[in-house]
């Protein structure tokens, strides 16, 4: 109703209400226009910004950004209050176990590494998945308890800091056969994420994740489709620890934490329902580069470290009480936090 | 028929742990015996002391994570909130205000930042896990590029001795701000179970449809709800400037999970509703008992995590669980 009254200047009655459908539909336009919005403010600050020889390492930086919020979205999507918030120590684990674990014992060859670690992380999402879907723990508890597990063997495994010789994951925060390696790790996540879009499970994991009782009557099995979301959030949980790697070239134990709020920041700006059952991968990357941008923005600005946080909070509040504005007439109840 | 006897008393059991936090005291005692048993000096005074302060702490600053989990909610700027008024206290202290003027000033800004928070929350319809990190986000780098982040400053020694172990209460050997937590629970536990306030909260988190039907404000129960937990979160800043002495820009942080694990692991229900601020109080005498046994056996910090972890699987196993969706149809 409220929505109704909301008049954009200079448009019809049709094309406003085409503009607002299509905002709707299509959550991740306001990160969209944000984030184009901030290249343009990161270039015109600092021309370097775009320059070619910048970008490789520049998007190595923002990958484990994306690839966080990534990997934080299939449990989102699956509704019924989910989230993971073992995804960042996750990604420590995957970060710790290649440097110490792989690198420094001769296993670091990618086609032996990547393998092995992509399957911890689908492992450690399944155990979320299962403690979800069949054990009927809240999400914020489960994956809460997974986290501090995570968090405490990430600690034990390495206390300190350790700085690794050079080695291939460098390259994906670099180039890697003169393209950039980030298109090795988000460009080939959101790839596959098209192609997912066609599966039968998509539909599964978007009806269990608008109406669970609903999709269970009609014969979606929710528990499964569940656990496969958590196991999915674990794979994608394991790369983005991959490119962390690459971009801090050590095993350190300090990194992690600073992903976890992180990333559920970027899922919400770019528009994915914390409720379940509404947006994609699209959204949550745009909202990663929006929050770096951000950032890379004002310290470019020499503007003092501490209104980066300022900053980031209140795009966040606009982001979502905006795109909540927008979606009232999709009006659903309230899930739990 | 044994089959079905075991059944009853299991249903049974878990009828009466719904109502009373059995299962918490029994792991109360017995941590506290673990630790009478394994510890030499566990059981002195001033150990007792130190464990009462420090789960007066946690306790304090878990009175508004309880009371947003029960209309179903939650709160991640309290470690931020918290934050805020630990720089702000000794800042403000070091620049001679007077004790009265900072708690008010404290207080007063954190009714705004968690009224803002209900506000935003509720009449949006966002949630309140996504609004209270933005605003937890804005409060903290508001304070630290404010206050430049200075560490310096001071409190009144009189408010030192207030958080002191070794501080005494008309004679009594009970550290001051202990009575200060005993205080805050008996009136938090009369208004949540005597009075109108503390039946709308319930209600609200119980059905808020229903609520709402019932004449019941919940946009104001979301508001108030959420502004008494930026208070608290405040107050155990102001309690924690005391404790260090000086302003530490990271010295809320622990309490963002320390909180949530302290309602969860109490028994009160992510899921709305169900449970109430005693809970809470035995939690966080859990988790504080928990650690100092674990300290005193020098298990490392990671370690202590990790059972941690465990803990909070395994006391959540026993209730709270959701319902399976069969039983939802």
């Amino acid at each position: 109703m409220a929505s109704q009254s909301l008049t954009l200047p200079f448009v019809g009655a049709a094309w406003r209400d085409r503009i607002l459908d299509g905002l709707r539909d299509n959550t991740y336009v306001f990160a969209l226009v944000l984030t184009v919005a901030l290249i343009i403010a990161n270039t015109a600050v600092l021309p370097a910004f775009a320059s070619w020889s910048q970008v490789p390492s520049e998007l190595g930086t923002l990958a484990p950004f994306a690839l966080a919020a990534m990997a934080s979205t299939p449990a989102i999507l699956s509704g019924g209050g989910g989230i993971d918030l073992s995804i960042a120590p996750l990604m420590g684990l995957v970060n710790i176990i290649l440097v110490t674990g792989l690198l420094s014992h001769g296993l670091g060859n990618p086609a032996i590494a990547v393998p092995l670690l992509l399957l911890l992380g689908g492992v450690i999402g399944a155990v979320n998945g299962v403690l979800v879907g069949i054990l009927r723990y809240p999400p914020v508890i489960a994956t809460l308890a997974v986290y501090f597990v995570l968090g405490g063997i990430d600690l034990r495994l390495a206390p300190d800091p350790v700085s690794t010789n050079p080695n291939w994951t460098n390259q994906l925060a670099s180039t890697l056969w003169h393209v950039p390696g980030t298109i090795f790790t988000v460009g080939v996540v959101l790839l596959l994420w098209f192609f997912f879009r066609r599966t039968a499970y998509y539909g599964a994991l978007f009806a269990v994740g608008d109406d669970d009782v609903a999709a269970f009557a009609s014969g979606v099995n929710a528990s499964v489709v569940r656990i496969v979301a958590y196991t999915l959030g674990g794979v994608l949980a394991a790369v983005a620890g991959i490119a962390l790697t690459g971009t801090i070239q050590s095993a350190d134990v300090t990194v992690w934490p600073f992903y976890v709020l992180i990333a559920l920041a970027a899922v919400a700006l770019g528009g994915t329902a914390l409720t379940g059952g509404r947006g994609g991968f699209l959204g949550p990357a745009l909202g990663a580069t929006c929050v770096y941008l951000i950032q890379n923005l004002l310290s470019a600005l020499g503007i003092d470290v501490f209104y980066v946080q300022v900053a980031f909070g209140a795009v966040l509040l606009v982001a979502v009480v905006g795109g909540a504005f927008l979606g009232r007439t999709a009006q659903r109840p309230r899930g739990a936090g | 028929m044994t089959s079905v006897s075991a059944n009853r008393a299991v249903l049974a059991a878990q009828d009466l742990q719904r109502r009373f936090p059995l299962l918490q005291l029994v792991a109360l005692v017995a941590l506290f015996v673990w630790g009478i048993v394994g510890l030499p000096a566990f059981a002195t005074r001033p150990s007792i002391d130190s464990m009462l302060v420090l789960a007066s702490f946690l306790g304090i600053a878990a009175v508004g994570q309880t009371i947003v989990i029960l209309i179903g909610g939650i709160d991640l700027s309290i470690p931020n909130v918290i934050t805020a008024g630990n720089l702000l206290t000794t800042l403000l202290g070091g620049k001679h205000w007077s004790f009265g003027e900072i708690v008010a000033a404290i207080l007063g800004g954190a009714v705004v930042v968690g009224a803002a928070n209900g506000f935003l929350a509720h009449h949006f319809r966002v949630p309140a896990l996504i609004i209270t990190l933005g605003s937890g986000s804005v409060v903290v780098g508001a304070v630290l590029a404010g206050t430049h982040a200075s560490v310096y400053g001071s409190v009144p020694g009189w408010f030192t001795h207030f958080v002191s172990p070794a501080s005494t209460v008309a004679g009594l050997h009970i550290p001051q701000v202990v009575l200060l937590w005993i205080v805050i629970t008996l009136v938090v536990g009369v208004v949540m179970h005597l009075t109108g306030i503390g039946r709308r909260l319930y209600a609200t988190g119980a059905n808020e449809r229903a609520a709402e039907l019932s004449l019941v404000k919940t946009e104001l129960v979301w508001v108030g709800a959420f502004a008494a937990s930026a208070v608290f979160a405040a107050t155990a800043g102001i309690l924690l400037g005391a404790w260090s002495g000086t302003g530490e820009q990271a010295i809320g942080d622990p309490y963002l999970f320390l909180t949530i694990a302290a309602v969860i692991v109490g028994g009160t229900s992510l899921i709305g509703a169900r449970g109430d601020y005693w809970r809470t109080v035995l939690g966080s005498l859990i988790l504080i008992v928990l650690t100092t046994n674990l300290v005193g056996h020098s298990y490392s910090e990671a370690t202590q995590q990790i059972i941690l972890g465990l803990i909070i699987l395994a006391a959540v196993g026993t209730y709270g669980r959701d319902r399976a969706l069969r039983d939802r149809v």
